[in-house]
């Protein structure tokens, strides 16, 4: 051993020589290149003209419109002539105890030198020079300001910045600043103070719905709670294979309950005896159901109660709200209308009762799907126990077949729906024939009682799609949003939302891995099902961090929603782009103002929450 | 009685945890298990509730082939098989009662539970069990404000909740000093003796297993390697369980 690397020994270092040299050689290459691709020009910064341009920027920049100022003025008016005649005059007035002279009172071109001198005025007054360019809609422009010395004279050189030949004679103002008083805030300060609200208050809503949204994903998302679950293939498939059936029972029964709700409240006191009704008999029915189920724990039967409560329970429960749904809009209609100053409260009413009308199919459908999957999982399983051998791989294949051959039909179907093909057949039933055909004939190979990670298949889907998610920015996620639902805070919010499910699903999602295993197995082994074991277990133990990461979320959306505005999406962000565009250098200075105080002051509320939390 | 038959658990990574690994525990004995670290005691007594999926063999319990049952029925073995931990296995940041009373889930409506509502029954339980470990003060406290012999104690409490038949200690007392450990000894003898409860326990030190054992069995490398009275086990036996180079230090 020892010998060999001796002998070994002066060609390592020759080559480790040409390594190093290797990588000296490539970094230089990658950082010239990198210097070309990223234009490094120290001479634009250094251009006079571009330094000149920044600076009157900045000093804007510099001044913010944060007040607004009452002033009290005189004026005085000398007229200006252009071009100039062909002997140069002085224009002179006198008002007010005061005197001026405007030499000479004519411009030909932007580079003459105007004086105009003043004596007569207080000590130290000041004010502003305007030009009225000629035409009635022309607006003044400041061309120079004064300030007169302690014996009231002085004497100011400017140019014009612009020649407007006209026959008539312009006016030159001389505005004398009286008297100034503050008035409080200026008209942006005030836009932004109310876009400033709207911002955190959207950044509010994104983070709370994406935090409740993301806990049920992120537990889909932690290995260590999906990893433990398996099931064999015939459940898997039959699971597939009822998962659309239950969607469309559900999805069916949802607008069965919407279309019978709305005939309920026709008639608006059958509708609100209705859904007082179905209130107090849930109230009632759950009382029982907790009660008896308390005093049964004891026996091992299923008791006829422990059926019709549960299913009463979800059937009064989504009776309520359909017949909410439909009773919401004329009666949150009403509240916005009669409450006044309160009336957001009302249409916060009608904004829940579009939702619940909208989304029960939905809701419906998804719930049908799950109840489907487990039911079809269960009995699935129930195969194997049943058959063994040659059957049950026969039956594990046909199941198979049809399982993929739905999924396969099902995503043609989306494709459908996104490209509108000439012969649907060729995307949908032949597709889904041919697949579920050979993945069916598979399948007659796979040991039939052999667990598949379908708990980890899922983690997997689940995390990959968190990731693509989040590798999307809100930025862009705002485009698209803006699109489907208009420009305004709406849109802003949404992309925000689904921003913070990724992350916050993934952050969540880690907490969970992380969490100690010990009180998990313990509990288990108490005979916990899953559910209590999640609930016992594993929820102490996330509750801290996840409200920890829910405040630095909403932290991170404010920052965000400034530049979500600049796509549209509602916020300090749009009206700060506007001013940019428009020049109003004061105004938007007030803008990043606000947003710099008010994510100094999340940053140090959250950090804060954070420290006491953890 | 509990029957382990031809019990092998391969892990993933091909570790053999246990090898064909036979014998019985018949009703109300105090078994107790010894053997190096990562002989396979802990494996062995966590296949026993299914905690840990056994690679192949049976296990038989009061008639019930506990090796090959699954959802509903599996839960409801489980709940008549106490565990403690030598971590304890507390949920931290919940109270003493709650976790004690996280020993009735099996029993217990899941929805009523998940709300948070038990049975006034097993409440009243839940202060007896901590009352018989002598710390029913500590109901409100939370479980990581508790020192390490109190920590014990509730993790016996929850067991106890579950009136289980046999209760299982993986190293109950290896976190804990001499005087908590024969204290915490004496609870498990107590639950045998008293309760009639069927206890195996795992332990490091021979002393402990002369002192509370009724009887003892040994693993190395997954292998059974003694199953006989507790006095059996002399200098020469130890060194088979524990290899030539030990010392026997209690």
């Amino acid at each position: 051993m020892k010998g060999s690397r001796k002998k070994n020994h002066p060609q390592s270092a020759l080559r480790r020589t040409l390594r190093n040299i290797a990588v000296v050689v490539g970094v230089f290459l990658l950082y010239a290149y990198g210097v070309q691709v990223t234009n490094i020009d120290l001479r634009a910064p250094l251009d006079p003209v571009r330094q000149d341009t920044l600076l009157d920027r900045l000093r804007r920049f510099g001044r913010p419109d944060l007040l607004t100022y009452e002033t009290e003025t005189q004026s005085l008016n000398l007229s200006l002539r252009s071009p100039c005649p062909e002997e140069l005059r002085q224009g002179q007035i006198s008002g007010f105890g005061r005197s001026l002279s405007l030499t000479p009172n004519c411009t030909t071109t932007t580079q003459d030198m105007l004086t105009l001198a003043g004596e007569g005025f207080p000590p130290n007054a000041r004010g502003i020079i305007r030009w009225h360019p000629p035409g009635d809609t022309a607006v003044a422009r400041q061309v120079s300001s004064f300030r007169a010395g302690s014996d009231g004279r002085f004497s100011v050189n400017f140019t014009m910045p612009d020649v407007r030949v006209a026959d008539e004679p312009q006016r030159i103002e001389v505005e004398e600043i009286l008297g100034q008083d503050m008035a409080g805030l200026s008209n942006a300060s005030r836009v932004t103070v109310n876009r400033i609200i709207e911002t955190i208050l959207m950044a509010l809503m994104a983070s709370t719905l994406g935090t409740i949204i993301a806990v049920p994903v992120s537990f889909i998302a932690a290995r260590n709670l999906m990893a433990r679950s398996g099931a064999t293939l015939a459940g898997l498939m039959t699971a597939l294979a009822f998962l659309p059936i239950g969607g469309w029972l559900g999805r069916q029964l949802g607008l069965a309950l919407t279309s019978g709700a709305e005939q309920l409240s026709a008639q608006p006191m059958v509708g609100v005896g209705g859904l007082l009704a179905a209130v107090a008999l849930f109230w009632f029915v759950g009382r029982l159901y907790v009660a008896t189920q308390i005093a049964d724990a004891a026996s091992k039967k299923r008791s006829v109660a422990s059926i019709w409560q549960p299913v009463s329970l979800a059937a009064l429960a989504l009776l309520a709200l359909a017949l909410f749904g439909q009773l919401g809009l004329p009666f949150g209609a009403w509240l916005r209308d009669s409450l006044g100053w309160f009336g957001f409260f009302g249409g916060l009413i009608v904004t829940l009762a579009d939702i619940a009308r909208i989304m029960l199919p939905g809701i419906l459908m998804f719930i049908g799907a799950l109840i489907a999957i487990s039911l079809g999982s269960r009995y699935g399983e129930e195969i194997n126990f049943n058959v063994t051998g040659t059957t049950a791989r026969l039956i594990t294949g046909a199941i198979t077949a049809v399982g993929v051959g739905f999924t396969v039909y099902g995503f043609g179907l989306f494709l459908n729906w996104l490209y509108q093909f000439e012969n649907l057949a060729n995307w949908t039933t032949y597709p889904a024939l041919i697949i579920g055909g050979a993945t069916g004939l598979l399948a007659t190979l796979v040991e039939p009682r052999r667990e598949m990670p379908a708990g980890l298949a899922i983690y997997y889907l689940m995390r990959g799609t968190l990731n693509t998610l989040r590798s999307i920015e809100p930025l862009v996620l705002g485009f698209v949003f803006v699109v489907w639902v208009g420009i305004g805070p709406f849109a802003g919010m949404l992309a925000l939302m689904v921003h913070s499910i990724a992350d916050l699903g993934k952050l969540f999602s880690e907490q969970v891995e992380n969490i100690a295993e010990g009180p998990l197995e313990a509990v288990t082994a108490t005979g916990a099902n899953r559910v209590q074991t999640i609930v016992f277990a594993v929820i102490p133990q996330i509750i801290p961090p996840f409200i920890a990461f829910s405040f630095y979320r909403w932290d991170i959306n404010v920052r965000m929603s400034t530049l979500i505005g600049f796509v549209g999406g509602g916020g300090i962000g749009l009206v700060l782009q506007q001013n940019i565009n428009l020049l109003l250098y004061r105004q938007a200075s007030v803008m990043i103002i606000a947003i710099a105080i008010t994510v100094a002051i999340l940053d140090y509320v959250s950090s804060e929450l954070r420290n006491r939390l953890i | 009685m509990l029957q382990i038959k031809n019990l092998t658990k391969i892990y993933d990574d091909g570790t053999v945890a246990l090898k064909d690994v036979s014998f019985e525990v018949a009703d109300g004995e105090l078994l107790t298990i010894i053997g190096l670290s990562g002989s396979g005691k802990s494996t062995l007594l966590r296949c026993i509730n299914r905690l840990i999926e056994p690679t192949s063999g049976e296990i038989w319990w009061n008639g019930v082939k506990v090796s090959h049952v699954s959802g509903e029925e599996l839960r409801r073995v489980r709940r008549k098989i106490g565990m403690i931990f030598q971590h304890f296995n507390l949920v931290d940041r919940s109270s003493v009662l709650t976790n004690v009373l996280s020993g009735r889930l099996g029993y217990v409506n899941p929805i009523a539970s998940i709300l948070g509502r038990f049975p006034k029954e097993d409440v009243e339980r839940a202060y007896a069990n901590l009352r018989r470990v002598g710390i029913p003060d500590k109901a409100n406290n939370r479980a990581d404000e508790l020192s390490g012999g109190q920590r014990q104690r509730v993790g016996i409490a929850r067991a106890l909740m579950q009136e289980p038949d046999l209760m299982l200690a993986d190293e109950p007392v290896a976190s804990l000093d001499p005087a908590l450990a024969h204290s915490i000894m004496r609870y498990l003898q107590q639950i045998n003796r008293d309760d009639g409860i069927t206890v195996m326990c795992s332990l490091h030190f021979l002393d402990l297993v002369q002192q509370y054992g009724t009887r003892a069995i040994a693993l190395n490398e997954g292998r059974l390697v003694y199953d006989g009275l507790p006095s059996g086990i002399d200098d020469e036996r130890f060194k088979e369980i524990y290899g030539q180079e030990a010392e026997r230090i209690g």
